[in-house]
């Protein structure tokens, strides 16, 4: 009993720990006062209002949910044929592929945004639409891969073979039956890609510009020079934005499925 | 509709450089014939059964259809309907999208298409089911959707990879003759694969026994029991009692027993082998061997009475249906048990 009890408690210190940051935003929003400052002497909704009337930062936000839509888009359209290839075929140097192409993911996220700093200034890519679309779909592909690969290595084989027995040239095998029964894992590699372009900072810190930025970075601008609660307005809403997302994959398709769990 | 003949002609699947999965199998299936492919697993069967399909390459070898070159088509230019052993239904349509699919790849209009389905539907008796989805149906259904999935598109060939291995005793035997009934009503050249051999001698014209990738018999069910070509046909098909013994003078020494074999035979070592339930407890005649034994065990099931038998020092089971006002024999007795000469193969022993 006590065994449990104590299971029990550290499962919830755990979770303390995990969201207490998250949590402390959400009445921070709510602050009264000019600066950051725990706990507020009073609550309003003035940094609600006063977030949007911050030209800066809502032109970022919406560069950044176009950024994060376009990574989406062109990693699903990149991922899926690798996804295919990698998870069915059977050929010389399939392993090492895979690695190589998720390799992204545990290389130090600094030395992938040095590496592009010094690549992308020779191509004058720097603070360009194509050069953070280039970026983002570097640290997005891999996780793309991984889901969709996850999510090709569950469907029955045989599914596809009847439907081609049945007539149907690959192209049509793929779009009436291999994407169908994909669709959780297409929606869960949507989701999870859109928050990784959206939620990237490291990256973005070397190759924005000051014509164009994203919402992260601009938060972390605004917050080196400015120490009023605004920023944790915003941050309430990204809190939420998250949230939903997860709510509606969880509600539309199961997150546990969708990642082939 | 007419059937298709289908030629296999030195058919040949090998992964690297093991043994072949499939050697250089050679058949010819008349137009609207019903042959099982029947042996253990990793024989080939399915290896066969998806080269014809096209669901996998051959490494060597020609499949015909009414004698044209399919070999190098993709399976969705084949023309032949397959029913795989997970039934392998599309979970995201209904029954009804699932038996449509073949038709609108077709690209038929859709009032035919619907008029078809429902055809289909009708003939295994699905017609109310048509609106659910895959997984609301019991396995019987499902296999019925797949097998009318295959057939709606009235393919030239209909491949079936172990349909019924996936169903309960009870519904297997029901979809056997429900199968064989359409079969024959069709008249669609029909390749079955199975392990099991009461389902190959029940449903198919002929059976192929494969073993290790080549067919190891080509016979009427009634020539694969009866005539087994081998020791291993004997042994897979049908249970058989397996006796050491050995040839001298065209006759069969087992122990010191001494009986009559139904041919000519070369001296050496030799597996006698003899169905259980042709083996009698009566005193032979002429044509018949008769041997005397002691009864060692005797299973008494009602219907059945089986008993081991011990002569000449072999174990010889006897299977007889149960008679009327015959007490079984006590174990201990001493008996006559004798079957017909016919009855008794013999296979030279291969010697390790």
């Amino acid at each position: 009993m006590i065994g449990r009890a104590a299971h029990r408690a550290l499962i919830a210190a755990l979770f303390l720990f995990l969201l207490a940051p998250v949590v402390l935003v959400i009445p921070m929003s709510f602050s009264a006062d000019a600066f950051l400052v725990w706990p507020p002497s009073g609550f309003s909704l003035r940094w609600y209002t006063a977030m949007w009337r911050e030209t800066k930062l809502m032109e970022a936000a919406r560069n950044s949910i176009l950024l994060a839509c376009l990574v989406c888009a062109a990693t699903l359209v990149l991922a899926m044929p690798a996804a295919l290839v990698l998870a069915r075929g059977r050929f010389r140097g399939r392993e090492a592929l895979v690695a190589l192409l998720t390799a992204p993911l545990l290389l130090p996220t600094i030395v992938l945004a040095l590496a592009l700093l010094i690549l992308f200034v020779g191509y004058g890519l720097i603070g360009s639409w194509p050069g953070l679309l280039l970026a983002h779909l570097l640290v997005a592909l891999p996780y793309g891969i991984r889901v969709l690969m996850t999510a090709v290595s569950t469907l029955p084989p045989a599914v596809e073979e009847a439907a081609s027995s049945l007539g149907a040239a690959p192209w049509r095998v793929f779009r009436r039956i291999t994407l169908p029964l994909m669709l959780p894992g297409v929606a869960a590699t949507a989701a999870i890609v859109f928050l990784v372009s959206f939620d990237e900072v490291v990256i973005s810190l070397f190759v924005v510009g000051p014509e164009l930025t994203t919402l992260p970075v601009a938060m972390f601008r605004y917050v080196e020079s400015r120490t009023d609660p605004l920023v944790a307005a915003v941050s309430a809403l990204l809190v939420l934005l998250t949230l939903s997302i997860v709510i509606v994959l969880e509600r539309a398709v199961g997150l546990g499925r969708a990642l082939g769990k | 509709m007419a059937g298709t003949a289908l030629v296999l002609e030195g058919l040949t699947k090998r992964y690297g450089t093991l043994a072949p999965a499939v050697d250089a199998l050679s058949l010819t299936v008349q137009p609207g014939e019903f042959i099982g492919l029947l042996g253990p697993s990793g024989c080939g069967k399915t290896t066969t059964l998806r080269m014809i399909g096209g669901l996998i390459e051959a490494s060597g070898g020609r499949v015909l259809v009414d004698g044209r070159d399919v070999t190098a088509l993709p399976p969705h230019r084949r023309d032949m309907g397959i029913v795989f052993q997970n039934y392998a239904l599309f979970p995201h349509m209904d029954v009804a999208g699932n038996v449509a699919f073949g038709l609108e790849m077709r690209g038929m209009k859709r009032g035919e298409i619907a008029a078809k389905v429902e055809a289909a539907l009708d003939l295994v008796r699905l017609g109310h089911l048509a609106k659910r989805r895959p997984k609301e149906l019991s396995g019987g259904q499902q296999q019925r959707v797949a097998l009318a999935r295959a057939l709606v598109i009235e393919p030239s060939v209909l491949l079936l990879d172990e349909p019924l291995s996936n169903l309960d005793a009870k519904l297997r035997e029901e979809m056997r003759a429900e199968i064989q009934d359409i079969q024959r009503r069709l008249g669609i050249t029909t390749i079955f694969v199975t392990h099991d051999q009461a389902e190959a001698l029940a449903m198919c014209d002929r059976i192929a026994v494969m073993a290790q990738g080549r067919i190891a018999q080509l016979g009427t069910p009634h020539d694969i029991y009866e005539h087994p070509a081998s020791e291993f046909v004997a042994d897979f098909v049908g249970r058989s009692n397996r006796i050491a013994g050995h040839a001298a003078d065209g006759r069969l020494n087992i122990g010191d027993l001494t009986i009559d074999a139904p041919a000519p035979v070369a001296p050496g070592p030799v597996t006698v082998m003899i169905r259980p339930h042709r083996i009698a407890f009566t005193a032979g005649g002429a044509g018949w061997n008769e041997v005397r034994g002691s009864v060692r065990r005797v299973t008494y099931v009602g219907d059945v009475l089986a008993c081991e038998v011990t002569a000449g020092g072999a174990v010889f089971l006897v299977e007889q249906p149960t008679q009327p006002g015959v007490p079984p024999p006590e174990a201990g007795a001493e008996v006559c048990i004798a079957w017909r000469v016919a009855d008794t193969l013999v296979f030279p022993r291969e010697t390790a």
